[in-house]
């Protein structure tokens, strides 16, 4: 197992790095910093921009180099550079915002923020994903069953932004109906709040709640449906029957049984929903107004950041590679008939 | 091979009647489906007794009921079915029973074995974990290391070689004959007195399946258990029964001994199931005589006999009145045949036609046949 997963984590490093080259060709010929900086120059001073700032700001950026190139000194930072560049050192580039704002702080102080979200989102989609299945599958063609179904496919339906807005309203309205401030629909914690772990986690979970509520309705309505279909055809399998006939209990036979041998084919496929929700959480930290690691991607991907929206892909990359390295080690841990060699 | 009936510390060396007692009494089972169509009978109106030590054998086609009933009788029914009648184990009334007291006789005394070896066990559980299972659920003060020695006691009874490592074995490590064999063990772990097996053979191959049987054989004898054994197998039947059922369209049609069934049969559909089957002391040229056409349809069933489209016999009255079960020489034989007693040393001969089941087939081969030997004549010139 453990030969296995080091084997697994080697793996990631060539996939991760062909993941890179085609990000870093893609978010190159969409964007070109250097022409747009010298396009703002020259509107605000109704100048034509001199030949060394446009060269001082090429050098800067490291656009006076082939793509090649720059991806090359972006990855390792080896060859002439301005010693902010080199992902293997540490370094993450420049920004075009300016020397005062460092890629690799800005990215640390948000990641902790986002994977809250995201973390929460995604086990909290799980869990209330399986149960629902497996109540829909026990209760099936019952009104249960077709509440959630009607509630899977509503979620699945509806755009998250939309989604969002809605939810968002709503907390607010409950709040006010309530009197209360139970619902914190704007940002991810008190501002300039002090504590220690315990402290901070209690005074962000209020603002907690909805977002991730609204990050998990998409990932719950797909993993629910697959874990009702699932749960269906385990419980007309003949071992489930044979169990029943053993004279377990009917509970202890969908627990033990069905359930079990159910989760197989949910645990491959839940974990990859921590790559959807890396996704909306572009948008619900928009809407939610958190200084989350998706916002700055998309403020990034607006100025045409170019090192800083390939920091923020790198590091999707690598939260979804171990999504995917979690459902492999569950697919073993479930399944005997899976062997690791 | 250690002796298995009294093992288990308090618990499994349950009582034993005497041979002979009716264990298990069905009376009038009916069992309906609800379709999009109406209602399908499923079965209508099956009777039996079986005895202690007794093996009785129920044959038919697919389709003509033999599963649902046992399964009717085990509670394994979906919710949607419909059952009536009766069905009394050892006086105690099944049908209608709730989960709670169902799982306290399910496995206990009723158990059952399912047609399909390679699908009858979880495959995320060892072995060992799904027999003891079978045994923890019925005896909850039998600890772990004694269900362990008596799974390895009950998978080396049924002919499981290293039964000590192979009860730590998931099944698809185990062969189909192997696997058919743990679902055996499970069926007499806790020595019940009806055993059910739903055509324990079929998925096996033929060389496999005497070894199974016999398997099931001993551990019948072992735990002095009585046998239901439903096939489609006429051999089967013929080699480990000692009373047969007929069923066909969801009812009897006949029951008898053995010896009766297969040589005095009094019903067409039996003769039949006879003329079917290829024989070794026939002629090797010997043809077969098929029953043609297929089963009715259980949704609305036509009234009269429903085995009269497919009957060379039939007649007027056929059409009319379904006939009853009705005593042929008083020794317990019954036939459900307007003509039983035309039937009085019949060979499937005499009664079925010896036709290739398609008459187009037949038709095609004999224009080859012809045109062959038109060109062997022609190289002969």
């Amino acid at each position: 197992m453990v030969v296995f997963i080091i084997r697994r984590t080697l793996m990631m490093i060539p996939v991760l790095l062909g993941a890179t080259i085609l990000c870093f060709v893609l978010v190159d010929v969409a964007n070109d910093p250097v022409q747009d900086r010298i396009f703002e120059i020259q509107q605000s001073t109704g100048e034509p921009v001199p030949q060394s700032t446009i060269d001082a700001l090429e050098s800067a950026w490291y656009y006076d180099r082939s793509v090649p190139e720059r991806y090359w000194i972006w990855l390792t930072g080896i060859g002439e550079t301005n010693d902010d560049i080199g992902l293997i050192q540490g370094k993450w580039g420049p920004s075009i915002e300016g020397t005062a704002m460092n890629i690799g702080d800005e990215i640390s102080a948000r990641f902790w923020i986002t994977l809250r979200l995201v973390l929460f989102a995604t086990l909290a989609s799980i869990g209330i994903a399986i149960l629902s299945g497996v109540v829909s599958a026990v209760k099936q063609y019952s009104k249960t069953d077709y509440t959630l179904t009607f509630l899977g496919f509503l979620f699945l339906a509806m755009p998250i932004f939309w989604l969002g807005q809605l939810f968002k309203e709503g907390a607010v309205q409950l709040n006010k109906l309530l009197g209360t401030n139970l619902f914190q629909t704007y940002g991810s914690g008190t501002t300039g709040f002090r504590g220690n772990g315990w402290e901070v986690f209690v005074d962000a979970l209020p603002y907690l709640i909805v977002p991730s509520l609204v990050l998990m309705l998409g990932s719950y309505a797909a993993i629910s449906r697959y874990q009702r279909a699932s749960m269906l055809e385990v419980m007309n399998s003949d071992y489930v029957r044979l169990a029943r006939a053993k004279g377990v209990r009917n509970g202890t036979v969908m627990r033990r049984h069905a359930l079990r041998t159910a989760l197989i084919p949910v645990a491959t496929f839940a974990p990859l929903a921590l790559s959807g929700a890396m996704g909306g959480a572009i948008v619900t930290e928009r809407i939610f107004g958190w200084r989350g690691l998706g916002v700055y991607s998309l403020d990034a991907i607006n100025s045409g950041d170019t090192f800083a929206v390939m920091a923020y892909l790198l590091i999707s990359g690598v939260v979804v590679l171990i999504g995917v390295l979690i459902s492999d080690i569950l697919y073993g841990v479930l399944d005997p008939r899976i062997r690791y060699e | 091979m250690s002796n298995i009936s009294v093992t288990t510390g308090n618990g499994a060396s349950r009582a034993v009647g005497a041979r002979g007692d009716v264990v298990l009494k069905v009376d009038d089972l009916n069992v309906a489906f609800p379709s999009e169509d109406g209602l399908v009978h499923a079965v209508r109106g099956v009777s039996y007794e079986l005895r202690r030590g007794q093996s009785l054998g129920i044959v038919g086609e697919s389709g003509s009921g033999k599963s649902v009933t046992s399964m009717a009788i085990m509670g394994l029914l979906p919710k949607s079915a419909q059952i009536t009648g009766s069905a009394k184990l050892e006086g105690e009334e099944l049908l209608g029973l709730g989960d709670a007291e169902l799982s306290r006789i399910r496995g206990k005394k009723i158990s059952m074995i399912f047609q399909d070896p390679l699908t009858s066990l979880n495959p995320v559980y060892t072995v060992g974990f799904q027999l003891s299972e079978a045994i923890r659920t019925h005896y909850r003060d039998v600890n772990k290391a004694e269900a362990r020695k008596r799974c390895i006691d009950l998978l080396d009874s049924v002919g499981i070689p290293n039964p000590q490592q192979r009860v730590d074995a998931y099944p698809h490590e185990l062969s189909g004959g192997m696997r058919q064999r743990v679902v055996i063990a499970i069926a007499m772990a806790n020595n019940p007195d009806v055993i059910i097996a739903d055509e324990p053979t079929t998925a096996l191959d033929v060389t496999v399946q005497a070894q199974v049987l016999e398997a099931l054989e001993k551990a019948r004898e072992e735990v002095n258990a009585a046998l239901i054994l439903i096939t489609h197998d006429l051999g089967v039947i013929a080699g480990h029964t000692d009373e047969v059922l007929v069923m066909y369209a969801g009812r009897p049609v006949e029951e008898g001994s053995v010896d009766e069934i297969f040589y005095e049969p009094r019903m067409p559909y039996t003769l039949g199931l006879i003329g079917s089957l290829p024989r070794m002391d026939e002629d090797r040229g010997h043809r077969l005589t098929p029953v043609h056409g297929t089963p009715p349809s259980m949704l609305n069933m036509p009234p009269g006999c429903p085995f009269r489209p497919r009957c060379p016999m039939h007649q007027d009255i056929c059409a009319e009145v379904e006939p009853e079960l009705l005593p042929i020489n008083g020794t317990g034989h019954v036939a459900a045949c307007h003509f039983s007693d035309q039937l009085v040393d019949k060979a499937p001969d005499d009664v079925f036609a010896a036709v290739a089941t398609d008459l187009a087939v037949e038709a095609e081969v004999e224009a080859a046949e012809a045109e062959a030997a038109a060109i062997a004549e022609e190289e002969d010139k």
